[in-house]
C-alpha cells in the first residue's frame, strides 16, 4: 500500500469512528431481523460450498454503464445492488438499498431513505452520495453506452436528485412522474469513492475504459452479496462472498450461504445442458422446448429439479407487418385492419402453445404481461383460430383465389409476402412453419426468410422486411416500454414513416392512424401522472386499442422455466412463481 | 536464399496493404453497424448513439477512418475494441496462448497419425484394415466438426462421464498448475483433438495415400527395386520422401487456420481460443477487432507459405530459389 492510499484510508477510518455510535445502535437493533423478503426462503440454509452457473459468453467489461452486455450484467448483479427491486412473488417493489420511500402529494418529489449500516466491500460506508453520483454522473449521462437517461427524464426534463442527509435523498421532477420508482430500479448503485476520479461527465470515453475485464478485481467494490475474485478469459468468472455483505436471513445469519459463486463460460446452449446433466453446473437456463426432456429425467430419478411459473419478463413473440413496405399493393393491404384481422384468425395459438411451447405458454396480453397489475384482459379480442373466417375476410377484401388456389392481389399478382424470423431460435422456426402451412390452405403464400436472431432487431428497425416475427420483453411498467408501443418510438418498427425527422422529437402525426394518435396521447398523459389508478385506466385503453387495431399480432406469452440441481436449497416454485436468488440458495447436506 | 527471403518479405508488404483495404471495405459494406446493434437495448437513445459515434470517429468518412486505423498500425496500435472498451492487442494476446497451444498440438497429432496411416493404406490397398481406415477417413471428411463434437459429448454423457466441453473441470480452471490439473487437462483434451483434428487427419491421410501410390508406380522405384535395394530403403528413402513434398506446401496453408478454422468447434466445446472471439466481433461489427484478426490471418498465411517454401527447399535438394 502506498503512502497516499494509506493516509486516505486512515482518514476514512477516522470518519467512521465519529459516526460509529449511531451506526452501532442501529446495527444492534437490526441484528437478527431479516432484511430480505422472507418469501425467498423455504428453509434456513447452511453456509458453505460453491454455486456454479453457466454464462453464455465472455463479459465485455466490469463497468456496468459502459457496455450493453447481459453477460456482464449477470455477473455484476451479484456485486452491485439496486435501490429497490420487484418482489419475485407479488411483483411489487421492495426495498434493497432503500429502506423506505414516500411520494409527495403532487407526485413530483420522491424521498428515499437508505438502509443504514451498509458498507462497500472495501469498508467504506455507503451513503446518499453514492446514489447521487450514480444517477447524476453516470446513469443519466447520455455519453455512456448503457445510460438510462430515457427513463430518468419526464416530459423532456431530466429528474433532479438532491441529497437530504447521508442516508436520505430526494428525486424531483418538473411534472408528476408515475414510473419514477420503476426508473430507480434500473441502475445498480456504484461506489463514488472509486469511480468519481474518472470524471464520467467530463471524459466519458476515458470513463468507459476503466474497470475493463483485466482490472484488478479488488478495485471493483460493491455492496452486493458477492465480490469478484478472478476472471479467466473465455473460461470462468469467480466471485466470493462479500465480507461486508449486509443481507440477513430470517434468523439473522449473514447471506449469501455459498462461499463462492462461479460462472463457467459456455456458449452453446446444448453444451450448457450437457454440463448441467454431467453435474458440473448447478442451474441452467432452459426453454419450454427443453422442459419435457428434463422433466422426464427428473421423474426418472435424475438429481435435478425442473420448475415452471409465470413471470413478467419473458418475451412474447408477435407478428409485425411493415406499414411502409415499398410494394404499394402490400403496403395498402398491411395497413388494412381487415387484412390483419384475417391474419389473426389464421394464427393457431392453441397449437403453438401446445406444440411449440409444450404447454408452457399462455395467451398473450397486448404489451403487458398477463396476471400483473397493469394487465387488461384482452383475451376476448384474440379470437378463435378459424381458417374459414380468415378466408372469408380475405374474400371480402376482393382477394380471390385463382385457378391454382393462390389468392390474387387487385393487380393480378399472386398474394405472397416474406415472413422474416430467427431461424436459430427453435420456437420461432416452429411458429414460422405452422403459420406458413395454415396460410397455404387459404391461398396465402408466406415466403419464409430465416435470419440470425442477433440481427432480428436491426432488420426490423431498419425496415428491411415485409412481415416479421419479433419479440420484445415485457416490463413491470408500460412507461418503460413506450419506445416500443408509442407510435413514433424508436422500437415501433412497423410504422417507420411516423418516426420523427432527424433532430426533431415530434413524430409525424399527419401520417398516423387515428388510433395511433390516441395511443400516442395515452402514453404522453400517463407518463405525467402520479396517480397509479388513473394511469391504469389510460393504459387499459391502450391495451384495448391495440387488441382492436392490431398494430402487431401477439402470439403467445411463454412461461418461465428453470432447471436446477437437486442439491440446491431455496430453489422452488410457489404460487405459480419460480423463486430463487444466488444469495438465498444453499447446498443441501 | 537470403535475397530470396528479402524479396518475399518486401512483396508481402504491399500485399498486406491491399488486403487491409479490401477487408476494411468489406466490413463497411455489411448492413447495419456496431452502433445500430446498440439500439436493440430499449435504454439506448438516438442521442447516445450520435455521441458514441463521435467518440469513436464513426461519423467521419470511411477513408478517414481507414487512414486513422492505418496510422495506428504503423505506431503498433491496433485500435480499440468497441465491444470491450479495451485495446484490441490485449484482447488477442489474452487468447493467444491456448489458441496456439491447441492448434500446434492438433497439427502435430494430425501429422503423426495421418502420415503413417496414409503410408499403411497405400501399401495395403485392399486389406480389410485399410478399408476400415478409409471409412473412418471418409467419415471424418464428411461430418461437420460441431456434429462430431455433439456426438462425442452425448457419448461421454451416456457413459456416465462428466468431462464435456472446456479444457478443465471447473475447479482447475483458475488453479495453479499441478499434476492433478495436468491429468484433468488430458482427460478433457482428447475431445477437442478429435473434433478439430479428424478432418485434417482424414485429408492428410488421403493425400499421403494418393501421393505414395503415385510415386510407387514411378520408374525409379522399379529401378530401385530391380537393382536389389531392400524394400525398407525403397519405401522410406525413395518413395516417402518424394511423396511428402506436396504435403509440405499444404502445411503452409494450415497456419491461418489457427484463427478461423475452429470457430464452431470452439463454441460448441467452450474452448478459450480466438475463434469465438472473432465470431462475436463479426456479429457485433466490432470493426477494429475484425480488422486485426483478419490481418493476422493474412499475415499467418504468408508466413506459412514462406516457411513451407523454405522447408521444401531444405527437404528436396532439387528445389532452389536462386
Amino acid at each position: 500500500m502506498n503512502r497516499r492510499r494509506f493516509l486516505r484510508q486512515t482518514a476514512l477510518g477516522l470518519g467512521a469512528g465519529v459516526l460509529a455510535p449511531g451506526l452501532w445502535a442501529r446495527g444492534l437493533a437490526q441484528g437478527g431481523a431479516a432484511n430480505v423478503p422472507a418469501n425467498l426462503f423455504q428453509e434456513i440454509g447452511r453456509r458453505g460450498g460453491t454455486l456454479t452457473l453457466p454464462l453464455g459468453s465472455t463479459p465485455q467489461s466490469w463497468n456496468y454503464f459502459a457496455v450493453i452486455d447481459n453477460f456482464a450484467y449477470t455477473v455484476l448483479n451479484n456485486v452491485f445492488d439496486r435501490l429497490m427491486q420487484l418482489d419475485q412473488v407479488s411483483f411489487e417493489l421492495v426495498g434493497v438499498l432503500a429502506e423506505s420511500w414516500s411520494i409527495s402529494r403532487d407526485a413530483r418529489t420522491t424521498t428515499v431513505k437508505l438502509r443504514s449500516g451498509i458498507k462497500w466491500s472495501d469498508g467504506t460506508p455507503f451513503t446518499a452520495d453514492d446514489v447521487l453520483f450514480t444517477f447524476t454522473e453516470v446513469a443519466s449521462n447520455t455519453n455512456l453506452r448503457a445510460n438510462q437517461a430515457a427513463t430518468l427524464t419526464v416530459a423532456g426534463v431530466p429528474l433532479r436528485f438532491e441529497k437530504v442527509d447521508d442516508l436520505t435523498f430526494r428525486v424531483i421532477s418538473s411534472k408528476p412522474y408515475g414510473a419514477v420508482l420503476q426508473a430507480l430500479t434500473f441502475s445498480p448503485i456504484l461506489p463514488r469513492h472509486k469511480l468519481a476520479q474518472f470524471k464520467p461527465r467530463e471524459d466519458p470515453g476515458g470513463f468507459s475504459r476503466v474497470w475493463a475485464t483485466n482490472t484488478d478485481p479488488k478495485e471493483i467494490v460493491g455492496t452486493g452479496p458477492f465480490i469478484l475474485q478472478s476472471y479467466v478469459p473465455d473460461q470462468k468468472v469467480t466471485l466470493v462472498r462479500n465480507p461486508n455483505s449486509w443481507r440477513r436471513d430470517p434468523q439473522g445469519n449473514q447471506l449469501p450461504y455459498f462461499d463462492k459463486l462461479e460462472y463457467l463460460i459456455i456458449r452453446d446452449p446444448n453444451v450448457q445442458i450437457a454440463q448441467f446433466r454431467a453435474g458440473n453446473l448447478d442451474q441452467v437456463p432452459i426453454t419450454g422446448a427443453q422442459f419435457p426432456e428434463l422433466k422426464r429425467l427428473e421423474v426418472g430419478g435424475a438429481k435435478i429439479r425442473v420448475l415452471s411459473g409465470s413471470t413478467i419478463y419473458t418475451s412474447p413473440p408477435h407478428w409485425g407487418f411493415n406499414f411502409d413496405v415499398p410494394n404499394p399493393e402490400l403496403r395498402e393491404l398491411f395497413r388494412n385492419l381487415t387484412f390483419r384481422k384475417a391474419m389473426q384468425f389464421a394464427v393457431n395459438r392453441k397449437r403453438i402453445i401446445e406444440d411449440v411451447y409444450n404447454g408452457l405458454a399462455v395467451l398473450p396480453g397486448h404489451g403487458v404481461a398477463p396476471g400483473t397489475f397493469w394487465y387488461y384482459d384482452t383475451r376476448s379480442y384474440l379470437g378463435e383460430f378459424s381458417l374459414e373466417r380468415a378466408a372469408g375476410l380475405l374474400d371480402s377484401l376482393g382477394l380471390r383465389r385463382g385457378s391454382d388456389g393462390q389468392r390474387r392481389l387487385p393487380s393480378g399478382r399472386v398474394l405472397e409476402f416474406a415472413f422474416t424470423y430467427a431461424s436459430d431460435s427453435a420456437p420461432f422456426a416452429a411458429i414460422a412453419a405452422i403459420l406458413q402451412n395454415d396460410l397455404r390452405q387459404i391461398g396465402v403464400k408466406l415466403n419464409l426468410q430465416g435470419i440470425q436472431q442477433g440481427t432480428l432487431l436491426a432488420t426490423a428497425t431498419g425496415g428491411n422486411f415485409e412481415s416479421i416475427l419479433m419479440a420484445y420483453g415485457d416490463q413491470p411498467d408500460p412507461q418503460l416500454r413506450k419506445d416500443i408501443w408509442q407510435p413514433g418510438g424508436q422500437l415501433n418498427y412497423w410504422h417507420r414513416s411516423v418516426w420523427p425527422d432527424r433532430g426533431s422529437s415530434e413524430p409525424k402525426f399527419d401520417q398516423m392512424f387515428p388510433w395511433e394518435k390516441n395511443i400516442w396521447e395515452i402514453f404522453r398523459q400517463a407518463e405525467q401522472l402520479g396517480d397509479q389508478n388513473e394511469r391504469k385506466r389510460l393504459y387499459d385503453r391502450w391495451q384495448l386499442l391495440s387488441a382492436q387495431n392490431l398494430p402487431v399480432i401477439m402470439i403467445a406469452k411463454p412461461t418461465a422455466v428453470a432447471a436446477g440441481h437437486a442439491r440446491l436449497g431455496n430453489f422452488f416454485a410457489r404460487d405459480n412463481r419460480i423463486i430463487f436468488t444466488n444469495f438465498s440458495m444453499f447446498e443441501k447436506a | 536464399m537470403g535475397v530470396y527471403l528479402l524479396r518475399r518479405v518486401l512483396v508481402a508488404i504491399p500485399t498486406l496493404w491491399l488486403i487491409s483495404v479490401l477487408v476494411f471495405a468489406v466490413i463497411q459494406l455489411q448492413p447495419g453497424g456496431f452502433l445500430e446493434n446498440l439500439l436493440e437495448d430499449p435504454r439506448v437513445s438516438r442521442e447516445t448513439i450520435e455521441n458514441i459515434r463521435r467518440q469513436y470517429l464513426l461519423d467521419q468518412p470511411v477513408w478517414v477512418q481507414y487512414l486513422h486505423w492505418l496510422g495506428g498500425i504503423v505506431r503498433g496500435d491496433f485500435g480499440y475494441s468497441f465491444l470491450n472498451s479495451r485495446p484490441v492487442s490485449e484482447l488477442i494476446w489474452e487468447r493467444m496462448g491456448w489458441t496456439v497451444f491447441l492448434a500446434f498440438l492438433t497439427i502435430l497429432v494430425t501429422w503423426v497419425i495421418a502420415i503413417p496411416l496414409g503410408i499403411y493404406t497405400a501399401l495395403n490397398r485392399y486389406g480389410p484394415s485399410s478399408t476400415a481406415l478409409n471409412f473412418v477417413g471418409y467419415f471424418g471428411l464428411a461430418t461437420p466438426d460441431f456434429l462430431v463434437a455433439l456426438l462425442l459429448i452425448y457419448w461421454v454423457l451416456s457413459t456416465g462421464g462428466t468431462n464435456v466441453g472446456g479444457l478443465f473441470s471447473p475447479q482447475y480452471i483458475d488453479a495453479p498448475w499441478s499434476w492433478a490439473k495436468f491429468q484433468d487437462m488430458l482427460a478433457h483434451l482428447w475431445i477437442p483433438l478429435i473434433v478439430i483434428g479428424l478432418d485434417g487427419t482424414a485429408t492428410i491421410m488421403r493425400q499421403m495415400r494418393a501421393n505414395l501410390l503415385d510415386v510407387l508406380s514411378q520408374d525409379y522405384i522399379r529401378t530401385a527395386r530391380a537393382k536389389g535395394l531392400a524394400e525398407r530403403v525403397v519405401l522410406w528413402k525413395h518413395a516417402v520422401r518424394n511423396a511428402i513434398n506436396p504435403l509440405i506446401s499444404l502445411a503452409g496453408l494450415q497456419l491461418p487456420t489457427l484463427i478461423s478454422s475452429t470457430i464452431i468447434a470452439s463454441i460448441v466445446l467452450s474452448l478459450p481460443t480466438i475463434g469465438p472471439f472473432l465470431y462475436d466481433s463479426l456479429l457485433n461489427k466490432d470493426q477494429y477487432v475484425v480488422m486485426a484478426l483478419l490481418m493476422l490471418s493474412a499475415l499467418l498465411l504468408m508466413v506459412g507459405n514462406l516457411l513451407a517454401d523454405v522447408l521444401l527447399a531444405w527437404v528436396d535438394p532439387r528445389i532452389r530459389y536462386e
